[in-house]
């Protein structure tokens, strides 16, 4: 069926090396691969061969909408960066890291699908693109600028409705966990593409676009969107739609759990001003493009600097406040998530490192003379100060953070190396990621809950980034008055055996654990996480949010079913093809099998499907264990059910013939 | 036509003009003001959009809700006839809207009587009739003087200038609001909001 919405059309190829602009049509690719992660997979598996390094100028730097970007489908900001990553370690591979805010509806508008860049300019460079056209500009006067001032040029030069990411100093210096930043907090963090960017000495992509994207079904779009907000919005649009929000009503997101603007569950200093109409702070919540939900705050000081922030930068420097416990999340906090968000460090990666820095140094493995960093005050402003410089200007120790704490704790070896485990779970040549609730609850004091421990082995980085399935037992968690890190889950299981039915075909998925309360219940595990997986490479190729999609709990219904056809509808409404829910899930599988194939070509096995040991040794907070044996069974059966071989994790000619990767099977063989 | 004021519309005045957003100010002493020429004068808007801008999550849902349904689904920044302006840094939002004036410079401008009050929808909006206008933009410039950017829009494609209508009066923006920024108030009296009781925003 053809297209007609969605997609505008056009890829942009820019070789720096060559300074050549070229385009190339996005129905190359799509519908088959759908846009985002699909898309960038495939032209991944077409240019970036496995010899070809994360700073080769070879390697491939891929910005990709998907179908709904620019439109009214709720959560339609996202894209995602993909390429070879430089965090992935030891061995460098494929991966994606996904962005929101207001950019990818600007590059839709500027008419294009998708940018990708190859090559290495001679100095350094930033491109520009305004409807239809690109340009390579000069960017000496940007280099060495942080992330606000970068954009503050280029809104003087191009005009503030220009949308901009941009890399700072960490990414200027090659540094393997670099950001890129687009407005006040919106970032592609994990994976490390600032760095990648600063490679090819590319400083910024500013973008304006006042095209538009055209939907085959407006109407429709209009009617799920409406439906949409309904069940996620504060707003109550039942009966009039200006009528004020309805009591008791539950943002549906983590389940119901969380809601609108994130630092106003952080109490402590800041907010305490935020909430003082003369201190000349405040908080509201900010909103990614076409969000119904605005999960984070945008807060705004006189002696901080302003800006959105949400999870991982809020969370992002909590030994500040056990340094100063009276304070609770103070100006410090903020102050240390902005520092990195200014020169361009990804603070997910930062909540490994601090911590494992303050780890070494209590066992006496670093010292403050070693590294020049003031070990004895992690938690102070001077520590967060002295390390977020060092690592983006790679001075002295910091030179060997920002290489990533896996490949920092590597180098040093022993010890400290070993006390690295507990933040990089996964073991094996594809680690690299820090650990991302692997236990409900978090590690190690939470509850071991086997389809976790499968995602994690099997994804090509941290797992638990599409929060559907966690999101759905912290919904259940908190429903029942029960605070998600101190869940106890025999309790959520009567609450999730029909949510659980509903979307993974089975109620004894809900069950974690047999009734002894010892022994961990693996049956539904390889089943759960292919339909997971499937869930996630649909949402990042249509490109809808992680923590939004896909809608498995809702928390204002008797029975808490979700709707799992949101985002197909979406897809159909705004591409005019229609997408049964089955349908989309072979896709979803597809996809999967694609990124599979590509780090297969890198050199993954099942070898590297594993977690540390320390993983396995642990008891949860109710006792139990994962058991490694039982994780190998599940692995099998996972592989099985994805038509890979069991032995090695490797997708079998026949199923990739099957899912219509026919090249993808014969640049398989060829490698092997 | 003779023009009252309602308590409702001075109170609306005070809540969103005095201690919100100053988009919507209403008052007694100035109703002389809309009349052309010759005498005759422009009937008060009925319906209005009003602002919260403390509540914009800056998310542009209004945006684009606006564009999909005032087009044939070309959904665009550029097709809307409402609009967030964004200071980044600053953390300012400010929602932008088309205020109905109580005396529409867009209106008395058009040279061909394009501009028009909204009667039969009952909204007594002020909209343009795309089969008359000429794509002179004397509208776009008229409000220019007044209202930065302004709210009257030109349309490069058809040549016709564009602006907000109400949605016939259940505006789309106002319904797709995710946090509740925009309401809507309807007064059987009309509104005396706009220019000239605000000159600029």
């Amino acid at each position: 069926m053809t297209p007609s919405g969605g997609w505008v059309g056009k890829i942009l190829r820019i070789d720096l090396t060559t300074r050549k602009i070229s385009e190339l049509s996005t129905f190359e690719y799509v519908p088959q691969f759908l846009g985002g992660r699909g898309l960038g997979a495939k032209i991944c598996w077409d240019e970036v061969p496995p010899e070809v390094s994360a700073f080769d100028s070879e390697n491939r730097l891929i910005f990709a909408t998907g179908p709904l970007q620019g439109t009214l489908a709720p959560t339609s900001g996202r894209f995602v960066v993909v390429g070879k990553s430089p965090q992935s370690a030891p061995v460098e591979s494929f991966t994606r890291s996904g962005v929101g805010g207001h950019f990818a509806p600007e590059l839709k508008w500027a008419g294009y699908d998708a940018i990708i860049v190859q090559g290495k300019a001679s100095q350094p460079v930033y491109l520009w693109i305004s409807d239809q056209k690109a340009q390579i500009l000069d960017a000496q006067q940007l280099w060495g600028l942080d992330t606000y001032q970068t954009q503050q040029m280029i809104w003087k030069i191009h005009g503030n409705k220009t949308r901009v990411m941009t890399i700072g100093k960490a990414g200027e210096n090659r540094s393997r966990i670099a950001c890129i930043l687009t407005d006040t907090g919106d970032a592609s963090g994990q994976g490390g593409f600032g760095g990648v960017m600063g490679s090819k000495n590319l400083k910024a992509i500013a973008v304006r676009g006042t095209g538009s994207v055209d939907v085959a079904k407006p109407q429709e779009l209009m009617k799920i969107t409406h439906n949409i907000q309904t069940l996620f919005s504060r707003k109550s649009v039942k009966g009039n739609p200006y009528e004020a929000e309805e009591k008791g009503f539950k943002y549906n997101i983590w389940g119901g759990g969380y809601g609108r603007g994130s630092l106003s569950l952080l109490p402590g200093e800041l907010l305490d001003l935020c909430n003082e109409p003369s201190s000349g702070y405040s908080q509201n919540p900010d909103g990614c493009f076409a969000c119904p939900v605005s999960c984070r705050s945008r807060v705004k000081g006189p002696d901080i600097t302003n800006g959105v922030a949400f999870c991982a930068q809020s969370y992002m420097y909590l030994e500040s406040m056990i340094h100063e416990p009276e304070k609770g999340y103070s100006k410090v906090t903020w102050q240390a998530a902005k520092l990195a968000d200014l020169v361009g460090i990804n603070a997910y990666e930062l909540m490994a490192i601090i911590p494992w820095l303050s780890d070494c140094y209590r066992a006496g493995l670093l010292s403050e003379e070693e590294t020049g960093l003031p070990l004895k005050e992690i938690g102070s402003w001077r520590f967060i100060l002295t390390l977020l410089n060092k690592i983006a200007n790679r001075e002295g120790f910091g030179d060997l953070l920002a290489e990533g704490g896996q490949r920092a704790a590597t180098k040093i070896g022993g010890k400290a190396e070993e006390l690295s485990f507990i933040y990089y779970p996964r073991a094996g040549k594809f680690g690299g990621f820090r650990e991302h609730w692997i236990f409900l609850g978090g590690f190690p004091t939470g509850y071991a809950v086997p389809p976790l421990a499968l995602m994690w082995v099997l994804d090509n980085r941290d797992a638990m980034v599409s929060h559907s399935y966690v999101s759905m037992l912290w919904g259940a968690a908190s429903t029942i008055g029960q605070d998600a890190l101190t869940a106890v889950p025999e309790n959520i299981f009567p609450l999730l055996k029909p949510v659980m039915k509903a979307v993974y075909g089975s109620e004894e998925a809900a069950e974690f654990f047999g009734p002894d309360g010892k022994s961990l219940n693996w049956n539904w595990t390889a089943p759960v996480v292919k339909r997971y997986h499937e869930h996630s490479l649909l949402k990042d190729s249509y490109i809808v949010c992680d923590i939004l999609f896909p809608y498995i709990f809702n928390a204002n219904s008797l029975d808490h079913v979700g709707d799992l056809s949101l985002e197909s509808r979406l897809y159909s409404a705004v591409t005019g093809i229609d997408m049964c829910l089955e349908e989309s899930f072979q896709k979803g599988e597809m996809l999967c099998t694609l990124e599979r194939a590509l780090a297969v070509r890198d050199g993954r096995t099942r070898q590297d499907d594993v977690l540390h040991s320390l993983y396995l040794e642990k008891e949860d907070a109710g006792g139990r264990k994962y058991l490694g044996e039982d994780l190998e069974r599940s692995k099998s059966e996972y592989y099985g059910l994805m038509g890979w071989d069991v032995e090695s994790g490797v997708p079998t000619r026949s199923t990739l013939e099957r899912l219509g990767l026919k090249d993808v099977a014969e640049g398989l063989e060829l490698k092997s | 036509m003779p023009i009252e004021v309602d308590r409702r519309t001075v109170l609306w005045g005070f809540a969103f003009g005095a201690f919100r957003l100053g988009s919507i100010v209403a008052f007694g002493d100035l109703l002389s003001a809309p009349a052309f020429a010759n005498g005759q004068k422009v009937p008060l808007a009925k319906v209005v959009i009003l602002v919260d801008k403390t509540l914009c999550s800056g998310c542009r849902t209004c945006e684009m809700a606006c564009a999909n349904f005032n087009t044939s689904g070309q959904n665009s920044s550029s097709h809307a006839r409402v609009f967030v302006e964004k200071e980044c840094l600053k953390g300012n939002y400010q929602p932008k809207v088309c205020y109905q004036c109580a005396d529409p410079p867009c209106l008395k401008a058009c040279p061909v009587g394009a501009l028009q009050v909204d009667r039969l929808r009952g909204t007594y909006a002020r909209i343009i009739d795309e089969k008359i206008c000429i794509g002179c933009q004397e509208c776009i410039k008229a409000c220019q003087q007044y209202f930065r950017p302004p709210r009257s829009m030109f349309d490069l494609q058809k040549e016709k200038s564009f602006k907000c209508h109400l949605c016939f009066g259940d505006p789309q923006c106002v319904k797709f609001c995710p946090l509740g920024a925009l309401q809507v108030a309807r007064s059987e009296k009309g509104f005396l909001v706009g220019y000239p009781v605000i000159k600029e925003d």
